[in-house]
């Protein structure tokens, strides 16, 4: 099977909004985070999800909404936390492309993005810049 | 078992001053960070798993996702100062600016460039700068960091 093809810069459409599928954060996410950095003293309270984590797993859950996007870098972000997010919570992100410009190489859009929880309250929100390939040109 | 840090070791907002500077240790990336990072978030990107296809690319390799080395100085960095006495992480801006490939070893560097009192007196803002170096001093990513710190009373 060679599932959906990849979507490129020129299908992407100024506004329109994803929402992914949910997931579950766990302690298991928590313990496996942290090691890569190794402040384990963050994990002395052993409900609170650090914050960088789910900005993490949003880049993931994009991945299960269909064809992805073929984004050659992530080239910056600006990003807001406004509420904690505690083990067992259910997180999903929404997002919509605010700007894109062309380039001769490929193209620099401009993302918005929300991480909800299962309430459907804001917990994270901010703006990343995706460096897209264009697609290829067809082979005669 | 996990010992709790001491609390009675954190700074307050009114003892850090602006211009402070931390160094944290350093830490090589290896595979199996990516391929860790790639499970735990999800984000299978080629660019950072698929070896064959990235020796074509202007990389040459796979290299490792950005938000890993992110996640990875923010670690390190607490390993090289004192902690704050942190009532919340405010947000951050951030550019990534060269890549990270499988061997390099990173670190950061830290700088308080702000301090700003908010309209509640037990609590302030310190914003740091930040930047991720590798083994030959290349900064391959940079940022700001806010954080509220609680005011002593």
């Amino acid at each position: 099977m060679t599932g959906a093809p990849p979507e490129y810069f020129e299908d992407v459409v100024v506004g329109r909004v994803h929402q992914t599928p949910g997931l579950t954060l766990t302690r298991g996410h928590v313990i496996q985070f942290l090691g890569f950095g190794g402040a384990w003293d963050e994990a002395a309270d052993d409900r609170r999800v650090p914050d960088l984590l789910p900005l993490c797993i949003s880049s993931g859950l994009g991945f299960r909404l269909g064809p992805p996007l073929v984004v050659l870098a992530l080239m910056g972000f600006e990003w807001q936390f406004l509420r904690p997010l505690y083990v067992g919570d259910t997180i999903r992100s929404r997002s919509s492309t605010v700007t894109k410009r062309s380039l001769r190489e490929g193209g620099v859009i401009v993302e918005a993005r929300d991480i909800l929880d299962q309430s459907g309250e804001v917990t994270q929100s901010g703006r990343l810049t995706l460096f897209v390939a264009k697609r290829p040109a067809e082979r005669a | 078992m996990l010992r709790p840090m001491a609390s009675d070791d954190r700074r307050y907002f009114d003892e850090i001053q602006v211009g402070e500077a931390y160094e944290s240790p350093g830490r090589t990336v290896t595979e199996a960070d990516i391929v860790m990072f790639a499970g735990l978030s999800g984000d299978y990107n080629v660019l950072h798993t698929d070896a064959e296809f990235m020796k074509s690319s202007i990389f040459g390799e796979r290299i490792a996702h950005g938000l890993l080395g992110l996640s990875i100085q923010s670690g390190l960095l607490t390993r090289g100062m004192r902690p704050y006495a942190n009532i919340a992480f405010l947000g951050l801006r951030w550019k990534f600016k060269g890549p990270i490939k499988i061997g390099d070893t990173i670190r950061a560097r830290a700088k308080v460039i702000g301090k700003k009192e908010t309209s509640k007196s037990d609590r302030g803002i310190v914003t740091l700068s930040r930047q991720v170096l590798n083994q030959r001093g290349e900064v391959v990513q940079e940022g700001e960091t806010d954080v509220m710190v609680a005011r002593l009373q």
